[in-house]
């Protein structure tokens, strides 16, 4: 038995050896494919991240008159701070507006112009759960209808057109990703269809002296799934040190999931299998 | 061993076999006759169940072209040796490797597979050859390593298709005389030929068919 698995084992080995050209574009495509289908695996994964990162900034600003009186607006903080849409508030008072006037343009404005021009703000941060924009925009509309309060600054409207366009990117991949999965399928099959011609000899042997069907199909599984570990275990590492590098030169967090390999090398050995079959069912008129 | 029972097959209007009624016995060695498009190729090949007639039955080593499923073919394979007219030998591999494929497919030890060997190519004489690849070799030579492939695995029934169509006089004799010598070690012997000439001499049965019918058995 074990002498037997050897010999299956070995013909599986020397099929793809043979068919040097026929392996070795079978195998570069499925590292093209599983590249870019392990970059899509890491741009999915990453994907929760990106959208919490548009929904940390779903905050608004509210800047007040000129001639507010302290009270006024401690008020109106805490009566922002009771609403059940809002998480939290920040107030930004004329001292706490110089500061980050002089961070951001390197001027003390006060020093420049003699006096302090510039507005109380209250900064609004969103609650991020159960939320809903047309609730936000009421409250928006209700505020810039008060007396003391100049303007609304709310960039969050931009952030549900970039959730959606999320959504179309995240599609538009999962059509990709089944278009890299039937071009791997078609390649794998193709190979196993070419390789199984080319040993029309040896296959009617094998038949011609008892061989069953799985015996002669096994050498053929055992080519198919060493295209698959080559190419995935070769665009494994291209996606892994890609990202790496990619993480280090823009200084980003990309994450990827530890088990990124196991999903890459797993299922093109399950696209490796499942294509030789289809193959050899057609070979050997099943 | 072998049983045909009114069996007809046909390829297309004008060639196949028609209404055979035939039974070859157990160490029996008999010779299937007749001239090209006869048919013998067709009533070999439905013994390995390679085909299948439209009508009738075979049964064969206790296996029943009607009722054996298709994946169970290939346990009745495993029972006989197929020599075939153009040897059909894996040219990549060494004589040893080819007469050693089908003990693989047995889930034969590599011990007993080297022995194995051994023993076919000492009946074949091809001892000498064992390293050779089939395209260094003459046709006689091919040949006997088609018989020896075919023996290896100490098959119940031979079948064998014209295996000296292709070779001389002196080769084909000498073919002729390992077969016999298998046969008296109790192995069925079924060979097709159109060489009248190379078995005149010979006191084993013969079945003629003629344009896919039987005209003696």
């Amino acid at each position: 038995m074990i002498d037997q698995f050897a010999f299956l084992i070995s013909e599986g080995f020397k099929s793809f050896y043979r068919n040097k050209l026929a392996s070795f574009l079978c195998v570069i495509t499925i590292f093209i494919n599983f590249s870019i289908l392990g970059s899509l695996f890491v741009v999915g994964y990453n994907t929760n991240s990106l959208v919490d990162f548009f929904r940390s900034k779903y905050t608004f600003e509210i800047f007040l008159v000129d001639d507010i009186e302290e009270k006024t607006y401690i008020d109106f903080v805490n009566q922002l701070n009771s609403n059940k849409i809002i998480a939290n508030t920040e107030l930004i008072d004329k001292q706490k507006s110089a500061i980050i006037f002089k961070k951001e343009f390197g001027e003390d404005v006060v020093e420049m112009l003699g006096y302090n021009p510039l507005p109380i703000s209250v900064k609004v941060f969103i609650n991020e759960e159960d939320f809903d924009f047309s609730k936000v925009d009421l409250l928006i509309k209700s505020l810039s209808n008060i007396d003391f309060v100049d303007e609304v600054e709310y960039r969050g409207r931009y952030i549900d057109e970039v959730e959606d366009r999320i959504n179309l990117a995240i599609f538009l991949f999962l059509v990709f990703v089944v278009a890299i999965i039937f071009l791997s399928y078609q390649i794998i099959s193709n190979t196993v269809n070419l390789s199984m011609t080319n040993r029309k000899d040896f296959i009617d042997i094998l038949k011609y002296n008892g061989a069953s069907r799985i015996f002669i199909k096994i050498p053929f599984y055992i080519e198919s799934i060493i295209y698959s570990v080559i190419g995935s275990s070769l665009s494994f590492f291209f996606v892994k040190y890609f990202f790496i590098t990619f993480n280090s030169y823009f200084d980003l967090n990309i994450k990827m999931d530890d088990y990124l390999w196991l999903w890459i090398i797993g299922f093109s050995i399950f696209i490796g299998l499942y294509s030789s079959n289809q193959s050899m069912k057609r070979n050997l008129n099943e | 061993m072998v049983e045909f029972k009114n069996i007809s097959f046909s390829y297309s209007k004008e060639s196949g076999v028609y209404d055979i009624d035939l039974k070859v016995q157990d160490g029996e060695f008999c010779f299937l006759v007749g001239p090209t498009g006869s048919g013998k190729t067709s009533l070999l090949k439905m013994i390995y169940f390679d085909i299948l007639p439209f009508k009738g039955e075979i049964n064969v080593l206790g296996y029943n072209s009607k009722k054996t499923k298709k994946n169970k073919v290939h346990k009745l394979r495993k029972k006989i040796g197929v020599i075939f007219q153009d040897y059909k030998l894996l040219q990549q591999r060494t004589v040893y490797e080819n007469i050693a494929l089908p003990l693989h497919i047995n889930g034969v030890g590599r011990k007993k597979i080297k022995d194995n060997v051994e023993e076919a190519l000492d009946l074949s004489d091809l001892s000498d050859y064992q390293n050779k690849f089939p395209h260094q070799l003459s046709g006689g030579e091919q040949q006997r390593v088609c018989i020896a492939r075919a023996i290896v695995k100490n098959p119940e029934l031979i079948l064998a298709d014209e295996p000296t169509g292709n070779l001389d006089p002196a080769a084909a004799h000498k073919i002729l005389k390992i077969l016999e010598q298998i046969n008296k070690e109790g192995t069925s012997i079924i060979m097709a030929t159109h060489n009248y000439k190379l078995i005149s001499d010979k006191d084993y049965r013969i079945i003629e068919l003629k344009e896919g019918s039987l005209v003696s058995s």
